[in-house]
């Protein structure tokens, strides 16, 4: 598997090269030929609308982001108050040593993942230049780490992601967030929120690792553009607009993400660093799943 | 002559480019450039088909409203009074978006880093350098000549055997180009 795997990366750099190498797919005769068909509308060219969007509404969707997702958390945390469960009791062990692991390299590549993408988008208020360079150089980095974390993630949560009708009695209540009452909440083994964020992040953040590879080596014939119909130089652009809009939800499913397990449930984040999780908070939030356990008599 | 602010523009009068390739080898001359970049490029379409085939050449075109300036996330492009789109290389991260926006292709990157990462963006500065102090050790290593700080015709303009290639005062140069349409064929 892991041989496998370095051979893969290790083909992909070597073709990735060649490809460079070869022929330019933008700037070659595409150069004239695309001029003709910057602008023309119902074309497929994302030229003026990526223009469009990058210099008017991307980095303030995303300030609204950066501020009004903490703004709600924190309202929230001051109104409502967390969820405090006695860590004390009972524990039920939850994550294995594996998972936990592979967790651990996922939330290392997105803490280091999102602030650099925040830092490319605001660069001009850092001043450009070295810093926001080298957040460039650690974004691509990260995402190294992130491809290796993604695919076990992906295959060993899979199942237990998805989704089921308790989502939906969850989704009506928002989770019991709403309320300072802690009663028995829908939810299996990962309530509807974590079984959203799981895909956000592992299908959106795929698409995230291909376009954004797809931004890194820029001039590369693999035939993706021919088979989708684009100019190489359109590809790009659909992925950099593409890119950008997966950023934002991804960004603030994350800042829910980190809220959840560090505030909301106060404690929550130590059943990703020990394996256990209180025995009140799987009884109260994921009440499906501590029935099935009880069934099968595991706790 | 023209009443406005002059606005510096190139133009390629394809009916005389004959694929010489003297702007661009001029332009990597004058520049210094590093092997892969090409500010100003010679491209024909339609090879070998007669009646269709032609030649132009191409480069950054110093855009009025450039989109690269406009998209750009460091801010790093700045347009002279006279129309010259030029850019900080030292405020620059590679980040490609300038050519995403560009409708020419203008922006090329320096494969320079490691794994082939991209270095700062490098385009056609019409010869008039950066906004480091002109003509300083500096700005030549980072823009290449500035020509026009000397009072002389961007290089690539210069070379052009045929005068194919037009740069000047927007209203100039298509005064100059509808000369030429006008006269075509009259002998003159």
């Amino acid at each position: 598997m892991m041989k496998n795997f370095s051979f893969f990366i290790i083909t992909f750099l070597c073709l990735a090269s060649a490809a460079h190498a070869a022929d330019s797919q933008i700037w070659g005769q595409a150069m004239i030929a695309n001029i003709p068909d910057y602008g023309k509308e119902n074309g497929l060219n994302f030229g003026p609308l990526f223009v469009l969007l990058q210099s008017g509404y991307f980095s303030t969707i995303f300030f609204c982001i950066l501020v009004g997702v903490p703004t709600i958390f924190l309202l929230h945390y001051l109104i409502i108050g967390p969820k405090i469960f006695s860590h004390d009791g009972e524990k039920i062990y939850v994550f294995s040593l594996f998972k936990r692991i592979i967790h651990f390299l996922a939330a290392i590549a997105f803490i280091i993942l999102v602030p650099t993408g925040l830092m490319i988008i605001f660069g001009k208020y850092l001043g450009g230049g070295f810093l926001v360079e080298l957040a460039r150089h650690l974004h691509g980095i990260a995402t190294v780490i992130f491809l290796i974390s993604l695919i076990p993630m992906f295959l060993f949560w899979f199942v237990d992601m998805l989704p089921t009708l308790d989502d939906i009695k969850w989704v009506f209540i928002l989770g019991g967030y709403l309320s300072k009452e802690i009663k028995e909440i829908p939810a299996g083994k990962f309530n509807a929120g974590q079984k959203m964020w799981f895909w956000v992040s592992s299908v959106g953040g795929l698409v995230m690792i291909a376009t954004g590879a797809a931004m890194y080596l820029q001039d590369f014939n693999y035939g993706i553009a021919a088979g989708l119909g684009l100019t190489q130089i359109n590809l790009l652009r659909a992925a950099v607009i593409l890119h950008n809009v997966l950023g934002m939800v991804i960004t603030a499913f994350f800042f829910t993400h980190a809220y959840m397990s560090l505030f909301a449930i106060k404690g929550a984040i130590h059943s990703i660093i020990t394996g256990y999780k209180e025995h009140d908070e799987v009884m109260y939030l994921h009440s499906s799943f501590y029935k099935k356990l009880k069934q099968q008599s595991e706790i | 002559m023209s009443n406005e602010q002059a606005r510096m523009k190139f133009f390629c009068d394809n009916d005389r480019c004959i694929e010489c390739f003297g702007c661009t080898v001029a332009c990597a001359e004058a520049h210094e450039l590093p092997v892969g970049i090409s500010r100003r490029k010679v491209i024909t379409l339609f090879e070998g088909i007669e009646g269709k085939e032609y030649s132009t050449s191409i480069s950054c075109m110093h855009c009025t409203d450039a989109p690269c300036e406009r998209v750009c996330p460091v801010d790093c492009f700045y347009v002279r009074e006279d129309g010259i789109v030029l850019h900080d290389k030292t405020k620059c991260i590679g980040c490609g978006y300038c050519l995403y926006a560009c409708p020419f292709g203008a922006p090329q990157f320096p494969r320079d880093g490691a794994f082939g990462t991209k270095g700062a963006m490098d385009k056609c500065t019409m010869c008039a350098g950066g906004p480091e102090e002109t003509n300083s050790p500096e700005e030549r290593k980072l823009y290449g000549h500035n020509r026009i700080a000397e009072g002389k015709v961007p290089i690539c303009a210069a070379v052009c055997a045929t005068n194919a290639l037009l740069v000047g005062d927007a209203e100039e140069v298509s005064a100059i180009y509808r000369k030429r349409v006008s006269t075509r064929g009259k002998g003159a």
